[in-house]
């Protein structure tokens, strides 16, 4: 008995050593969720070690039929910052998730959510709003991270997010937030050099997702296969699509998280090169990072263009 | 001689003069030049001022541009924000065709649900569906939520669908097929409408935990057995506890577990002076795939709930305490974008004599055109022996046309 005794206290004494161990080591790191891998890494790559990552899409999803994971309320219920694009991009998903998650401080307007679409120049701003043109975004395009140039503005509002809500840490913040700028800076020249044979290049989308991309490299797009955004095409307007394409001699079909049947059959009737590109970073291990998500979308592009 | 003798003065004098003159000329030119740099250098100056002014005016219009793009987006995040000023509101029609083998066929105008939801303070959410359907207009939901209580609990007042199951608390139009499953019919009473008081609470642990509580003076928007309107005692309200949670097994499978009772201490049966507690326990079961990236075009759900419903009934040797099992499963599978197909089956025993009992198969296939609307027809083949002279069976058919306008959730979600 006295020796059952023993057993059982040391186990308690050890249960309890490692629940407070456990709770010294998460009130240390600052616990953020992201919405999507892009602001995970920039979040990282600016709270570094005084941050705990996660985000909640992996990159493989389509933005708009993300499924609504009750495993990811106890996720949000004990974040400390919420990081999101905005823009009505996590529209479908993520509201129903906060509800449920209990954690007010992270709910839009509160200090604990970032809203990244802050001071973004919004492109496709609807003059109306009807569900008579298929998925409009009421307020603009929610795809920026598209363009590295807002990348810049994304992780300054990380920063600044990180900054109102731990000021003890600000210095540390803007320390790695210059350095990242830095690094984006020089990406970005990259970039500009590499993506030089596609200015001017004309091009056809399954979705129209890609105009902060086609602004930033000097893209034009001529069309898309759905007949609305999120309306699937009919034969009659593929068809018409691929004579446009044929005349006006375009070379590349562009899509995303959408499946290749459509893409492919038009590029068997119009003669043009199909590229898949990526609207969000994560997914794949040569895309797990904002920077490498934008080369490999400019690589993409460059080989699809040389192909066609 | 003389000639050039009078004529040297006389040039001289000319040149004198034409040099006096010259001179005067260059005088009155070099003052010219002066006023005439001075102008320039005026004019200089005044361009300078000018360009100055530009780089200014540039300047302003750089913020003005930057303000006025400022103004545009909270007017338009105002305008698109609906509940900022003005609640959200959507509605959902659902109507049907319906054919039977027995009685022949019908335009079935189902229901036009109303919602309407706001943030009230930061405190709480409210929300209510009002549903006009062939019986008349009524109040299906009227409800606040707590948004920001502490410890991680959330309450519910009002008219809302109590936290009984998995599919109880859904409007039938979200169903993944047309009719609400017998079974749920006869246990729940269809929706689990109830007037009454919830507290839910979220355990703080790493997957997901949900504990329910309630109490309400009835559960069940059919159920005729308790007045809603009547004062009663505390052993006649009902009060309902559940355990929600959720398993990812991996990135694309997952598993949903539910178990519900709802407990009525004390229901009158006008002939039984006794009464009687009434039992409803429940447990559900989701299991979804969901591949993470074609969710748009694969996915395969399997629902399944199963009831035991434990009160008195009056049998012939008087009244007895009878237990009836009920329950139904279906399977849905998303064939492409557009389309999906299931079948469903469903057991649905009478509660007063459980050895009789409803059984129905319904294969049903789903055309979404878009998110917001959508066809789908559905062949049900029941068998019955409720009725005390004979089992019978029949056939049904039935073409389901149902949208979503306006300010909805998510359009249809899988459930």
């Amino acid at each position: 008995m006295q020796l059952d005794r023993r057993i059982i206290l040391k186990a308690v004494f050890l249960v309890s050593l490692y629940w407070s161990g456990g709770g010294a080591a998460q009130a240390q790191a600052i616990r953020v969720v992201t919405t999507i891998p892009d602001l995970a890494d920039m979040t990282q790559q600016i709270g570094k070690e005084l941050v705990a990552v996660e985000s909640l899409t992996r990159g493989v999803e389509f933005m708009h039929a993300v499924p609504v994971k009750p495993s990811f309320v106890p996720k949000l219920n004990r974040a400390n910052l919420l990081v999101a694009m905005g823009l009505d991009l996590e529209s479908s998903w993520l509201p129903a998730l906060l509800e449920p998650a209990s954690n007010p401080k992270i709910m839009p307007g509160q200090p604990g959510h970032v809203d990244c679409s802050t001071g973004i120049k919004v492109l496709e701003v609807p003059k109306s709003v009807d569900r008579a043109e298929g998925d409009v975004h009421p307020k603009g395009n929610p795809h920026y991270n598209l363009d590295p140039l807002n990348g810049k503005v994304m992780a300054r509002n990380i920063a600044d997010g990180l900054a109102r809500n731990y000021p003890q840490h600000k210095a540390v913040f803007d320390k790695n937030l210059a350095a990242y700028l830095s690094e984006l800076d020089k990406a970005m020249a990259r970039w500009q050099t590499m993506a030089a044979p596609l200015k001017g290049t004309k091009f056809v989308a399954y979705h129209s997702d890609w105009a902060y991309f086609a602004n930033r490299f000097g893209l034009q797009q001529i069309g898309s296969i759905e007949t609305k955004p999120g309306i699937e095409p009919t034969p009659n307007h593929l068809v018409g699509l691929a004579q446009k394409m044929q005349q006006e001699r375009i070379p590349l079909i562009i899509y995303g998280p959408q499946s290749d049947r459509y893409p492919k059959q038009l590029a068997g009737q119009s003669g043009a090169a199909v590229v898949r590109l990526q609207s969000i970073s994560g997914g794949a291990a040569e895309t797990d990072t904002y920077v490498k998500f934008i080369e490999h979308n400019v690589k993409s592009l460059l080989a699809a263009l040389k192909k066609s | 001689m003389i000639f050039p003798i009078v004529r040297i003065p006389l040039m001289v004098s000319a040149i004198f003069t034409f040099l006096l003159f010259l001179s005067e000329q260059g005088l009155a030119q070099n003052t010219e030049l002066e006023s005439l740099r001075a102008l320039v250098k005026g004019m200089e100056q005044q361009l300078q001022q000018a360009l100055q002014r530009i780089d200014q005016l540039e300047k302003e219009k750089g913020s003005t541009v930057s303000r006025v793009d400022q103004v545009e987006r909270s007017v338009k995040a105002v305008q698109s924000a609906p509940s900022a000023l003005n609640p959200a509101i959507g509605m959902a029609i659902d109507a049907t065709a319906e054919q039977r083998n027995k009685t022949g066929g019908n335009f079935n105008f189902r229901s036009a649900e109303i919602g309407i939801s706001a943030s009230i303070d930061p405190y709480a959410r409210g929300y209510a569906f009002f549903n006009g359907s062939g019986d008349g207009v009524e109040v299906e939901e009227a409800a606040m939520v707590t948004t920001s209580l502490p410890w991680n609990l959330q309450a519910r007042g009002g008219r809302f669908f109590a936290d009984f199951g998995r599919l109880a608390k859904f409007h039938p139009h979200e169903y993944a097929f047309v009719n609400s499953p017998l079974s749920l019919e006869r246990m729940v009473g269809g929706e689990s409408k109830a007037d009454g008081v919830e507290l839910s609470y979220l355990f703080p642990t790493p997957f997901f935990l949900r504990a329910t509580v309630g109490g309400y003076n009835k559960i069940g928007a059919e159920n005729e057995r308790l007045d809603d309107t009547k004062s009663r005692a505390w052993s006649r309200f009902t009060y309902l506890g559940r355990l929600n949670t959720y398993f990812d097994l991996s990135d694309n499978h997952s598993i949903e577990l539910g178990t519900s009772l709802a407990y009525t201490p004390s229901i009158r049966v006008p002939e039984d002076p006794h009464g009687g507690s009434r039992t409803l326990s429940g447990i559900d079961l989701t299991y979804r795939y969901q591949p993470l990236g074609s969710t748009l075009y694969q996915g395969f759900t399997v629902g399944a709930e199963f009831f035991g419903n434990s009160e008195r009934v009056e049998r012939e040797s008087g009244y007895r305490r009878m237990f009836a099992p009920a329950g139904y499963a279906y399977a849905e599978m998303k064939l492409n974008r557009e389309w999906s197909a299931g079948f469903l089956y469903d057991n649905a025993p009478s509660l007063a004599s459980p050895g009789k009992k409803t059984q129905s198969y319904s294969p049903f296939v789903t055309w979404n055109m878009s998110e917001f609307n959508r066809l789908r027809v559905q062949y049900t083949y029941g068998n019955d022996n409720v009725n005390e002279s004979k089992s019978e069976s029949g056939s049904q058919f039935f073409l389901q046309w149902t949208t979503v306008l306006g300010a909805h959730a998510h359009g249809f979600r899988t459930r």
